[in-house]
């Protein structure tokens, strides 16, 4: 039900015909299923473009029918350590896959959310089972993937979809869901999505819930809902210098919601990005951002690399409530 | 001699074993499952079917010092009338012994009157891999051999050389009790004993135990060995020789020191433990110094540390741990801005293990909602978390059949759900 439950899974492509962008990519991927060797793969581009889609339309390709049988989803941020995924490989690839096909598919999601170390260990999976299996590993950066991997794979790039064919797609997903889709709301859309199908979908989805004539206005509180409050009262406290009750919060969203730190940092930037403060300031608190972000991929404990973020911003919100009357009379 | 308190007022009976109501469970549902047992404790409590219960060659129990593991065990055996064969880890050395001891147990017919023998395992983590040769493959080949129950207790079940034993066995998790119920627990103790303690001594002795209650009812007794009042000022006396109470001194000593060489110097108290220090550090940080920039100052270099640890853990580099203590220690200590200390602070214990202790069921069923979306949708459960469970809460408020939909495929109830829907 959870496939009817969302539009963007509910109206995703399942064939490669059915993808509306991405020619070159579909008359490559073409080229290697009709020559029947088909090397690891290697997809890259930001959130929304279509990766798990392709991969997905590609399993269906090879397989018909049969491709829950011989694709293997995994998640390399959701599966604890290299150790659980050599584990699971090895029990799917150990099989021939039915029907004669000659090779399963393993799709590898967030790939470069895996270490250095990891990723040497996935290298070697990956030429262990090459008889059996073949890999696609979906990334959001190219450059977080380890070189001898890279060269394993034949490289596909993903880019956001062009305006044009984001707006034909959500009107077409408005007409089948009898919803009205102005204009303005696509522009709104596209804008805010900033190219992520998913979350374009998604805004539609929202927004459609609550009137069934979409405008510019209904998409506006649509973003406002779906965006979690938690992390604009976050970014507030933590500006006012009240560390005590960033904290709480803090804490509310780590252990309670369960979100990872680096998934508050990137929603953090989303919030800064669109608030009221100068420039200097936005650029001043990016760059805490950008550093606690590393550090939390170096350090053992994301609470207290986290506390650290929100008390360098408390710094910098006092200096700035300190300096503010001072620059308005220059 | 007086009796220990410890073992005066230690549960009797499986009732008498108080906030661990789900272990309980856990545990009496594996007996009755796999073994011979009283039908009126059977019905009372095991209540579980699920095959993770039901397959499991054995129990490991586990939990921190002090909360009632062995306890537990005692009580089930004399609840369900077997003989216990009880082996400390650190009294059976090697293979050898641990076979012979329990071979000769278990071939000899249970002790005139009981149903059968259950074997408890105490304190598996005390098995030292290189010095008690072969200790744990032992006792994984009688758990592979055995027909009789056998119990583990293990403070902590995650250490990787658990890992085979893990998977063989029932994982049963006590959890450490509460600020409030270790008062409580220590109330009737004063009442049973015609004592008066103030609330306020109690809560402080409950505090610094840590959900230990064993040190907690220690500390208890020796507090009112020979009078009848307990009041907070006599809760001093204890400091000198409770671990738990010097992490109040270790921190006081840390933010008073006046040189970045004496608040380094803690670290070479044998009863300093790093782990613990940098917790109680990071929640006492913006206690303490209240001042923003100060607290900044502190955390980037209890930060920096980590980040040391970090890459002591990955890469094994242990050497770089002298560092990484001096900017916990030092580095919090000196910092530029640092304000005049009140002349009493008060610790406040890292309030991370009692979030997540107290959220536990919670958090499993978020893990559940999380799962099963993420498998429906090709999405990674991060992007659900932060992302999509949004949207389904935004879709769940228009449109209630989705709520009911969900709540039948999880099996759960709708005010759990809707918890669980931001």
């Amino acid at each position: 039900m959870t496939s009817e439950l969302f539009w963007f899974e509910k109206y995703r492509p399942r064939s490669l015909d059915e993808v509306a962008d991405l020619e070159e990519v579909k008359a490559r991927l073409r080229e290697l299923v009709r020559s029947g060797s088909v090397p690891h793969l290697l997809f890259y581009g930001p959130p929304g473009t279509g990766k798990t889609t392709v991969a997905l339309a590609l399993a269906r390709e090879l397989y018909g029918s049969m491709w829950r049988e011989c694709a293997l989803e995994l998640n390399a941020s959701d599966e604890r350590g290299i150790n659980v995924i050599r584990e699971r490989v090895k029990e799917f690839a150990r099989t021939a896959p039915p029907g004669g096909a000659p090779f399963k598919l393993v799709i590898l999601d967030e790939a470069d959310n895996m270490t250095g170390d990891a990723q040497q260990a996935l290298r070697r999976i990956m030429e262990m089972y090459a008889q059996n299996a073949r890999f696609v590993l979906l990334a959001n950066y190219v450059s977080r993937i380890i070189d001898p991997i890279i060269s394993r794979c034949a490289v596909f790039r993903f880019s956001p979809l062009p305006r044009k064919l984001m707006a034909e797609r959500l009107r077409y997903i408005a007409k089948s869901e009898g919803v009205e889709l102005k204009d303005d709301a696509i522009d709104l859309i596209y804008e805010l999505s900033e190219g992520d199908m998913r979350r374009a979908i998604n805004l539609l989805q929202v927004a459609a819930a609550a009137s069934k004539i979409v405008d510019a206005g209904a998409v506006a509180s649509a973003a406002a809902v779906i965006r979690p409050a938690e992390v604009a009262e976050l970014l507030n406290l933590a500006l006012a210098g009240d560390l005590i009750k960033a904290r709480d919060k803090l804490r509310e969203l780590m252990y309670l919601k369960g979100v990872a730190g680096a998934d508050i940092i990137k929603m953090l930037l989303r919030e800064l990005i669109r608030s009221q403060l100068d420039d200097d300031v936005k650029a001043e608190i990016a760059e805490v951002l950008a550093d606690t972000d590393y550090r939390l991929t170096q350090g053992a404990d994301e609470e207290i690399q986290m506390t650290y973020l929100l008390a360098r911003v408390g710094a910098i919100g006092r200096r700035v409530r300190q300096t503010h009357p001072l620059r308005k009379k220059q | 001699m007086t009796l220990p308190w410890t073992e005066k007022y230690r549960p009797k009976s499986f009732g008498e074993v108080v906030n661990q109501e789900e272990a309980k469970h856990k545990l009496a549902s594996w007996i009755c499952g796999k073994f011979r047992a009283p039908r009126e404790f059977c019905s009372r409590w095991a209540k579980l079917r699920d095959r993770e219960v039901l397959d499991a060659k054995a129990v490991l129990l586990a939990g921190p010092p002090g909360i009632g593991k062995t306890t537990l065990v005692h009580a089930l055996a004399r609840e369900i009338n077997y003989e216990l064969i009880e082996l400390n880890a650190s009294d059976v050395r090697s293979a050898e012994r641990l076979r012979q001891v329990v071979g000769r147990g278990l071939k000899e017919a249970p002790l005139f009157g009981h149903e059968g023998k259950l074997v408890l395992f105490d304190e598996v983590d005390g098995l030292h891999v290189r010095e008690d040769l072969g200790g744990l493959e032992t006792i994984i080949e009688i758990i592979e051999s055995a027909r009789v129950p056998i119990v583990m207790t293990a403070n902590n079940p995650y250490d990787p050389k658990f890992r085979p034993l893990r998977d063989m066995s029932l994982l049963v998790s006590l959890r450490r009790l509460s600020e409030d119920e270790i008062v409580e627990l220590l109330r009737r103790i004063c009442a049973s004993e015609g004592a008066k303690c103030e609330e306020e001594a109690l809560r402080s002795i409950a505090r610094s135990s840590l959900g230990d209650l064993r040190a907690a009812v220690n500390d208890l007794q020796m507090l009112l060995s020979g009078r009848r009042v307990l009041v907070v000022d006599d809760i001093k006396r204890v400091g000198e020789r409770n671990p738990q109470l010097s992490m109040f001194e270790i921190l006081d000593r840390v933010y008073r020191a006046r040189w970045f060489d004496g608040a380094r110097a803690v670290s070479f108290n044998p009863s300093f433990d790093w782990e613990q220090y940098l917790m109680w550090a990071l929640e006492s940080i913006p206690v303490v110094y209240r001042d923003v920039e100060a607290s900044s100052e502190a955390l980037d270099r209890l930060s920096k540390a980590d980040v040391i640890i970090g890459r002591i853990k990955r890469a094994q580099e242990w050497e770089l741990l002298p560092y990484a203590l001096e900017l916990a220690l030092g580095g919090v200590s000196q910092v530029r801005s640092k304000p005049r200390l009140p002349p009493f602070i008060r610790y406040g214990f890292p309030q991370r293990l009692l979030i997540l202790a107290r959220t536990k069921e919670a958090r499993r069923r978020r893990d559940a909602l999380v799962e099963y979306i993420a498998q429906g949708v090709h999405a990674s459960k991060s992007l659900v978390k932060s992302e999509l469970i949004y949207v389904l809460s935004a879709l769940a408020k228009r449109n209630p059949q989705i709520v009911e939909r969900l709540r039948k495929a999880l099996n759960m109830s709708a005010v759990d759900l809707k918890e669980l829907l931001p």
